[in-house]
C-alpha cells in the first residue's frame, strides 16, 4: 500500500459557515431549461434539427429563388445530367464548339464556355444501319458511333474529352420532360413537408382531444372509447389511407386528409395514459375545488404537463407521414402531376433507372436524410425529456 | 384464460364487421359506378350490367348481400376482369405473397435478433457501432429506394440475380431483402436495447452469483426475458410486411396480392379493392392474435383475464 501524505494543516477543523452550506453553486434550472441543456449537448439531435431548419427554409424560399419552375418543360433538353464530360472541336476558322455526349439518349448538346447547356446539336446525317451519326462543326466532321458510344473524327482518330463540366443551367440536371430537377426537388420538399406537418397537426388535434377526453372522463366512457381505439388499431392503416385516397381521388388535400384522419391512434393512447396518471395529482383536485371547468382543467393543467411524450410522438409522426406520403405517391395515389413530392420524384426516377440511374439519387437522398434528421431529433428529445429511458 | 381468448375472438369478429361495413360504404361513396369509363356505354348495356351485378338494388340490400357473401367466403366478382372472381384473384396471388412474406419474416427474426444480441453484448465496441450504423440506415431509407438501388446494382449492373419474376430461386433475394430491410434494422435496435435493459436486472446478477454458466445465464435468463418486446412487435411486423409488398411486388413485377391490389386501385376495380382489403385485414388480425397467444406462452408472468385492462 502506498502512503497518502496529508499535510498537517489539512487536519485543522474548518470554520462552520451556515450561509455557505445553504449556497447553491449551480443556478437552479427549470425542467425545460434542463431539457434544452441536454438537447444542446446531443450532437446528432442538433445536427438533425439544423438539417430540418435548413430544409424548411429551402422548401419555403428555394422555389422563389430558383430561375426554373417545377412545371416548365423543355423536351429538347430532357435527361441532361448535372455533371458531364465535354469535348471541344476547333475548325479551320478557329471557331471552337464545346459539347457533351449524353449516353442515355445518344444526343450531343452544345455547351457555352460558362457551362450552360445551349441546346441540342443536330446530326447532319444519320446512318441507322451502321449505327452512326455525323455532325459538322464548320469544316470538321465528327462521327458518333452509337453502338460503341464513341466519338471520332472523319479520319478515324478518336475525340478526347477536354474535361469535366458542372451543368450551370440546371444544377441538378433535368428529368425526362426537361424540367429542372433542383426546382422540382425544392418544390417536392415543400409538398412533402407540408403534407407531413399538416397531417401531423391534424393527428395531434384529434389524438389529444380523443385521448384527453377518454383519460379525463374515465370509467365507462374511457372503456368504450379505448375499445374503439383497439378496433381501429387492428385495422392495417395503410390500407385505409389507400381506400380514402381512392374515394377522394388523388391530390394534395386528400393525402393530408387521409394521413391525418388515420394515424391519431397512438397519440390518443399516449395522451390518455398521461392524463390517467396526472388527473390524480393534487393540483387537479385543487383546481376543481376552485371551480375550474373540465375544459379548463384539461387545457391549462393536464395537457401542459403531458407535453413531453406528446412532443416525442409528434417528431416521430412527421417522418412516418413523409414515408406514407411518398409510399402513396410511389404507387400512384399521391399528389397529381405536374405537382411533385419526393415520392413522385422517386417513382419518376425509377422509370428511367436503366438509362439515368443518377436521377434516383436526389429524391432518395432527400427522403433518407430527412428521415435521419427526424429520427435523431426524436431520439434526442426523448433522451432529453426523460434521461432514465436512455439505453 | 379461456374467457380472454373468447373475448379476443369476439372482438376480432366485431372489428372484421366494422371493416367490412366501412370498406363497403367507402367504396360505394366513390362518385360514378364501376362501369363509368371514358367510353360511354349504351344505356341498355349499362342497365343490363347493373342488373347482372345487382347494382340497381337499394344500397342496404346490396350491403346485406355482400355481408352474406363474405360470410360464405365469397368476395364477389371482379368488375374489371370479366369472369374472374375476387376469390380467384386472391388465390392466384396468395402463394407468391405468402412465400416472399414468410421468407422476409424469417429474415427479420433470424437476422434482426442475433444482430441486436451481438450489439448488446459488445456495447460501445465496434460490432455495436457497426450494427447501429446499419440499423439507422435501414430505418431511414425507404424500402422502395432499397429495392430500386438493389435492382440496379445486383440485377442490371452485376447480373447476379434476375431483374423480375420468381422463376429462379435467386429471384427471391432482392424482394425479400428489400421487404425485410427496415424491420431487420428495427428489430435489431429493439433487441439490443431490450437485452441491455435485461442485463442490468437483479436476477441476472443472482444467476451469475449462483455460479451458472455464462451461456445459461445469457440464454435462459437474459434472452428469454429480453425477447418479449420483440415478440410483441411481430404482429405489426407481419402487417407491414404484407402492406409493404404493394410496392415491392410492383418493383420486381411479382404476381402477388399486393400487385393485384395496386392494379385494382389503378383500374378502379371496386369489388377487388374491397375484397382484398377485407382479406388483408382478416389475415392481419389472425396474425396479431397468434402473436398475442405466443406472448402468453413466452412470458408466464402474464395471465390474461377477461377483465384485464
Amino acid at each position: 500500500m502506498t502512503d497518502i501524505e496529508i499535510a498537517p494543516e489539512m487536519w485543522a477543523p474548518t470554520t462552520r459557515n451556515g450561509a455557505a452550506a445553504e449556497y447553491i453553486a449551480a443556478p437552479s434550472l427549470t425542467f425545460w431549461q434542463d431539457v434544452r441543456k441536454r438537447l444542446w449537448a446531443n450532437k446528432p439531435a442538433m445536427l438533425g434539427l439544423g438539417f430540418i431548419i435548413l430544409l424548411v427554409l429551402a422548401a419555403i424560399f428555394g422555389p422563389m429563388l430558383s430561375r426554373h419552375t417545377y412545371f416548365e418543360q423543355n423536351l429538347k433538353l430532357s435527361n441532361v445530367p448535372p455533371l458531364f464530360q465535354t469535348y471541344e472541336v476547333t475548325d479551320s476558322t478557329g471557331a471552337t464548339t464545346r459539347f457533351f455526349f449524353n449516353s442515355g439518349n445518344l444526343n450531343l448538346y452544345e455547351v457555352t464556355p460558362s457551362g450552360e447547356v445551349a441546346g441540342l446539336l443536330r446530326a447532319t446525317k444519320k446512318d441507322l444501319i451502321k449505327k452512326q451519326q455525323q455532325f459538322k462543326f464548320g469544316d470538321k466532321q465528327v462521327v458518333l458511333d452509337t453502338a460503341k458510344q464513341q466519338l471520332s473524327f472523319a479520319d478515324g482518330t478518336a475525340l478526347a474529352p477536354s474535361g469535366w463540366q458542372w451543368n450551370m443551367s440546371n444544377v441538378l440536371g433535368t428529368d425526362q420532360l426537361g424540367r429542372d430537377v433542383l426546382a422540382r426537388q425544392l418544390y417536392g420538399a415543400r409538398i412533402s413537408l407540408t403534407v407531413a406537418f399538416v397531417a401531423t397537426l391534424v393527428n395531434f388535434f384529434i389524438g389529444v382531444f380523443y385521448g384527453g377526453l377518454a383519460g379525463y372522463l374515465g370509467g365507462k366512457a374511457d372503456t368504450i372509447m379505448m375499445r374503439i381505439v383497439e378496433v381501429i388499431s387492428t385495422i392495417p392503416l395503410t390500407l385505409y389511407v389507400i381506400l380514402i385516397m381512392v374515394v377522394f381521388n388523388s391530390g394534395f388535400l386528400s393525402v393530408v386528409l387521409a394521413i391525418g384522419s388515420v394515424y391519431w391512434v397512438d397519440m390518443a393512447r399516449i395522451v390518455r395514459g398521461q392524463i390517467l396518471t396526472l388527473k390524480q395529482q393534487d393540483y387537479v383536485a385543487a383546481a376543481r375545488t376552485m371551480g375550474a371547468s373540465t375544459p379548463r382543467i384539461l387545457v391549462r393543467h393536464l395537457l401542459p404537463n403531458s407535453v413531453g411524450p406528446i412532443l416525442v410522438t409528434l417528431t416521430m409522426l412527421i417522418p412516418s407521414a413523409i414515408f406514407i406520403e411518398s409510399f402513396m405517391s410511389f404507387i400512384g395515389l399521391g399528389v397529381t402531376p405536374p405537382e411533385a413530392s419526393w415520392g413522385t420524384l422517386t417513382s419518376e426516377a425509377v422509370e428511367t433507372l436503366r438509362a439515368y440511374p443518377y436521377q434516383l439519387f436526389f429524391p432518395a437522398a432527400a427522403i433518407s436524410l430527412t428521415m435521419f434528421a427526424f429520427n435523431f431529433l426524436g431520439d434526442g428529445l426523448r433522451d432529453a425529456l426523460d434521461p432514465r429511458l436512455r439505453t | 384464460m379461456t374467457a380472454y381468448v373468447v373475448q379476443r375472438l369476439l372482438l376480432m369478429l366485431v372489428t372484421l364487421f366494422a371493416i367490412i361495413t366501412l370498406t363497403f360504404f367507402l367504396m360505394h361513396a366513390v362518385p360514378g359506378g364501376p362501369f363509368t369509363s371514358e367510353k360511354m356505354l349504351q344505356p341498355e348495356i349499362q342497365a343490363a350490367l347493373n342488373a347482372k351485378y345487382h347494382l340497381d338494388d337499394p344500397l342496404w340490400l346490396q350491403y346485406l348481400n355482400y355481408l352474406r357473401g363474405v360470410l360464405s367466403l365469397d368476395l364477389g366478382p371482379s368488375f374489371k376482369y370479366a369472369g374472374m372472381s375476387v376469390n380467384e384473384i386472391i388465390a392466384e396471388g396468395l402463394p407468391v405473397t405468402m412465400k416472399t412474406g414468410a421468407l422476409a419474416l424469417l429474415c427479420v427474426v433470424a437476422l434482426g435478433v442475433p444482430l441486436g444480441i451481438v450489439a448488446a453484448l459488445n456495447r460501445n465496441r465496434w460490432p455495436d457501432t457497426l450494427v447501429m450504423v446499419i440499423a439507422t440506415i435501414g430505418v431511414a431509407v425507404p424500402s422502395y429506394v432499397i429495392a430500386t438501388v438493389a435492382l440496379y446494382v445486383f440485377a442490371l449492373r452485376l447480373g447476379w440475380v434476375p431483374t423480375f419474376g420468381l422463376d429462379d430461386w435467386r429471384g427471391y433475394f432482392l424482394p425479400v431483402f428489400a421487404l425485410s430491410g427496415f424491420w431487420i434494422s428495427f428489430i435489431a435496435r429493439l433487441a439490443r436495447s431490450s437485452l441491455l435493459e435485461t442485463l442490468q436486472q437483479d436476477y441476472m446478477m443472482t444467476a451469475k452469483a449462483k455460479g451458472l454458466k455464462r451461456g445459461t445465464v445469457l440464454f435462459k435468463h437474459g434472452l428469454r426475458n429480453s425477447l418479449i418486446p420483440v415478440v410483441t412487435v411481430l404482429g405489426p411486423v407481419v402487417a407491414n410486411l404484407l402492406t409493404g409488398s404493394f410496392v415491392i411486388e410492383q418493383i420486381f413485377a411479382l404476381p402477388g396480392i399486393g400487385r393485384h391490389f395496386v392494379l385494382s386501385i389503378t383500374n378502379r376495380d371496386y369489388t377487388a379493392i374491397m375484397g382484398i382489403t377485407i382479406f388483408y385485414a382478416a389475415v392481419l388480425m389472425v396474425m396479431i392474435f397468434i402473436v398475442d397467444m405466443l406472448y402468453l406462452v413466452l412470458d408466464p408472468r402474464i395471465k390474461y383475464r377477461a377483465d384485464a385492462k
